[in-house]
């Protein structure tokens, strides 16, 4: 077991390409962290610095307060399991298991034999040690891997994708019981993926990268109801979060002075809870802003509890998709919408639409103008011009 | 309507099928042709080579009068010896060169790589006929065209440009991860190329061993100038053969039936592992 920080650490490619800028990252004793950002973000090269498989360009990495920026991947005591697995396919699955602690010396056959057993019993790979890896499923496969990082009890798990070449079912299977095995080992493991629901789900704190930047470090509630940015409200949430751009004004129709977001020909109070728990907003007045809604956060105001005192706009719904448990309404919301800062907006956002994920019992149609309740109280602010969330 | 274009649709499928009938036919008729121009010579060898002259003179009747002629005029013995030294010398200096230069062609960067694995590469297009002389002036000043080691230093130079580029094309085909996963499983870069990246080019090493065994075994021009009369190798020997007033045609058919027959049977050993060996690293 380790404690693995970065400081300040740096990656940039001969070509010229940053790929992570001053990354710092401290992942505690035990603890499961998950990097997650899209493809190319810098995550990859990130977990391959740490395994010494990249060298840095400047900061430092630390294992246990010893930096190992210089220090050969072999010494740094940590096992890896790669997207491909990377199985030696001329080896049965108990050589594979084994090939580590055969080399790395110091251990007795008598012992490697044990330990292979034993993480063969606790993956149930017991009937497959004798099999070469191309008789084996990806999920056979995907256990091998994890069963050649247990067996050396490493310092450390660095986990790149490990799931990506599974079946969506498998796929659930296995991160569960990722999930159970490093509680039960209680190993340091960093583990990177692009999916943001393995991120949430895996992750005791997850670690959002773009564009080679740190985002946001938090737990994956922390990250879901308050992001640090607008990256982050997109990225986390499937639908995503609903981004649109505002103007915050000081309404005189609110009795109580409350700002007003508008947008389009709506206008949403915003309560004075709201501001309370949002003190910086009242400097954003008279200013533009990103308003962020959770899809879940929009209702029909037809359902909502009596007593409720949510704010109701009324939207042109454009799209009704039936999910079972719920529907999303896709909602034309007159305005421009919000598009981030490298120019991409998805095709909802860009339609100029919203979506809620509303009860499935809501008779709302398509074609038809509906009152849409939102709970305000969710409502997440953002300055247009920093992508920063407007809180304190 | 339907039924008149199913009706139209009968004699353009009579033709089509006529047409893969007669496709088929003339592709038959071509593979039998070349076959019968391949395999003729060495149905030839092998019929003259168990003829006395008087039979080959005659077309008719078999005896060992040629293979009695054959090793009475030539160290046949001494000869298959001296060829395999030379080849098994020079196909084990290709293979140390052609795998390590290979492997770090592929999976090792360094600055200048790809320009060096270029020139490496580049010299396979010199012929073997534009070096011969310079070739043999150098290894005279060194002293070394008199024992194997002249011949087995040319064979070697010429023969580890193609093998490194068919190795380096082959070790790129291994995943890099599993190079990685062997430095991250306690493996330096040494112990990685022989425990995971040799094992897995068996193929590929299969295949520059019979393609290098039938070049060099069957190679007449080095031999008959590096390698002093008594290293001669079979091929160098049998040219002498032929050299003189008159030519043994069933002595010379018997040697050649002779010097075929190891050749062949290291193609037939490794005829699999050079099929998997040339076509994988390509892709998928």
């Amino acid at each position: 077991m380790a404690r693995i920080e970065l400081d300040a650490v740096t990656k940039q490619f001969p070509d010229g390409t940053t790929a992570v800028r001053a990354l710092d990252l401290a992942v505690g004793d035990g603890e499961l962290l998950v990097l997650v950002g899209p493809s190319g973000c810098g995550k990859t090269t990130a977990l391959r610095m740490i395994a010494g498989l990249e060298e840095v360009t400047s900061g430092t990495i630390s294992i246990d307060g010893r930096p190992v920026n210089d220090l050969e991947p072999r010494h740094r005591d940590i096992a890896m399991v790669f997207q491909s697995y990377a199985l030696y396919p001329h080896l049965s699955v108990y050589d594979n298991m084994a090939f580590s602690l055969k080399y790395r010396g110091g251990v007795s056959k008598a012992q490697i034999r044990q330990r292979v057993a034993d993480a063969a019993r606790i993956l149930e790979l017991e009937p497959y040690l004798e099999r070469k890896p191309r008789q084996l499923s990806g999920g056979q496969r995907q256990r091998v891997a994890m069963g050649r990082a247990i067996v050396r009890q490493p310092r450390a798990f660095l986990m790149d994708e490990p799931l990506s070449n599974l079946d969506a079912k498998l796929r659930v299977q296995m991160r569960a019981e990722i999930a159970q095995l490093q509680r039960s080992l209680g190993t340091t493991t960093i583990y990177v993926t692009h999916d943001q629901i393995e991120a949430m789900t895996l992750g005791s704190r997850v670690a959002v990268i773009s564009g080679g930047v740190l985002q946001q470090v938090a737990s994956p509630q922390e990250l879901y109801r308050r992001p640090a940015n607008l990256f982050v409200a997109g990225f986390i949430g499937s639908p995503p979060m609903n981004l649109i751009d505002a103007r915050l004004e000081r309404a005189g129709e609110a009795a109580d002075g409350a700002p007003v977001a508008a947008f389009g020909p709506h206008r949403l109070r915003v309560p004075q809870e709201v501001i309370r728990e949002h003190p910086a907003l009242e400097q954003h007045v008279g200013g533009d802003i990103v308003l962020g809604i959770r899809p879940e956060h929009l209702h029909d105001a037809a359902l909502i509890p009596a007593g409720t005192s949510w704010p109701v706009i009324e939207l042109p719904i454009r799209l009704r998709e039936e999910l079972g448990s719920e529907v999303h309404l896709h909602a034309a919301i007159g305005s421009a919408a919000h598009v981030s800062e490298d120019g991409s907006a998805d095709d909802v956002r860009s339609l100029a639409t919203i979506v809620a994920k509303a009860d499935p019992r809501t008779k709302i149609a398509e074609g038809e103008t509906a009152a849409i309740a939102v709970d305000a109280s969710e409502v997440q602010f953002f300055d247009r011009a920093t992508g920063a969330s407007i809180r304190r | 309507m339907t039924t008149s274009r199913a009706t139209a649709q009968l004699p353009q499928r009579n033709t089509m099928r006529l047409r893969g009938k007669i496709t088929t036919a003339a592709l038959l008729l071509t593979m039998v042709i070349v076959a019968v121009v391949m395999l003729y010579p060495f149905w030839y060898i092998v019929d003259n080579a168990f003829r006395g002259q008087g039979q080959y003179d005659r077309q008719s009747g078999h005896s060992l009068g040629g293979w009695r002629q054959l090793f009475a005029n030539l160290p046949v013995g001494g000869q298959l010896l001296n060829s395999t030294v030379v080849c098994v010398a020079a196909i084990a200096i290709i293979l140390i060169v052609s795998t390590t230069a290979g492997f770090a062609f592929a999976k090792l960067r360094y600055r200048g790589s790809g320009l060096v694995f270029l020139l490496v590469v580049s010299a396979l297009m010199v012929p073997l006929q534009s070096i011969l002389f310079p070739e043999f002036v150098n290894l005279s000043n060194v002293h070394l065209t008199s024992s194997y080691a002249g011949a087995v230093l040319v064979y070697a130079a010429l023969g580890t440009p193609f093998a490194t580029f068919l190795m380096a094309t082959y070790y790129r085909g291994i995943s890099d991860e599993l190079i990685e996963a062997a430095v991250i499983d306690g493996l330096g870069y040494e112990r990685t190329f022989l425990q995971i990246a040799i094992p897995l080019s068996l193929p590929a090493i299969a295949t520059v061993t019979v393609l290098q065994f039938i070049q060099i075994w069957d190679d007449l021009l080095v031999g008959l100038f590096f390698l002093p009369t008594n290293q001669r190798t079979i091929t160098a020997g049998l040219a002498t053969l032929s050299t003189g007033r008159t030519t043994s045609v069933p002595s010379l058919m018997a040697g050649s039936l002779i010097s075929a027959i190891p050749a062949i049977i290291v193609y037939l050993i490794f005829q699999r592992h050079l099929v998997k060996g040339l076509t994988l690293g390509m892709g998928k």
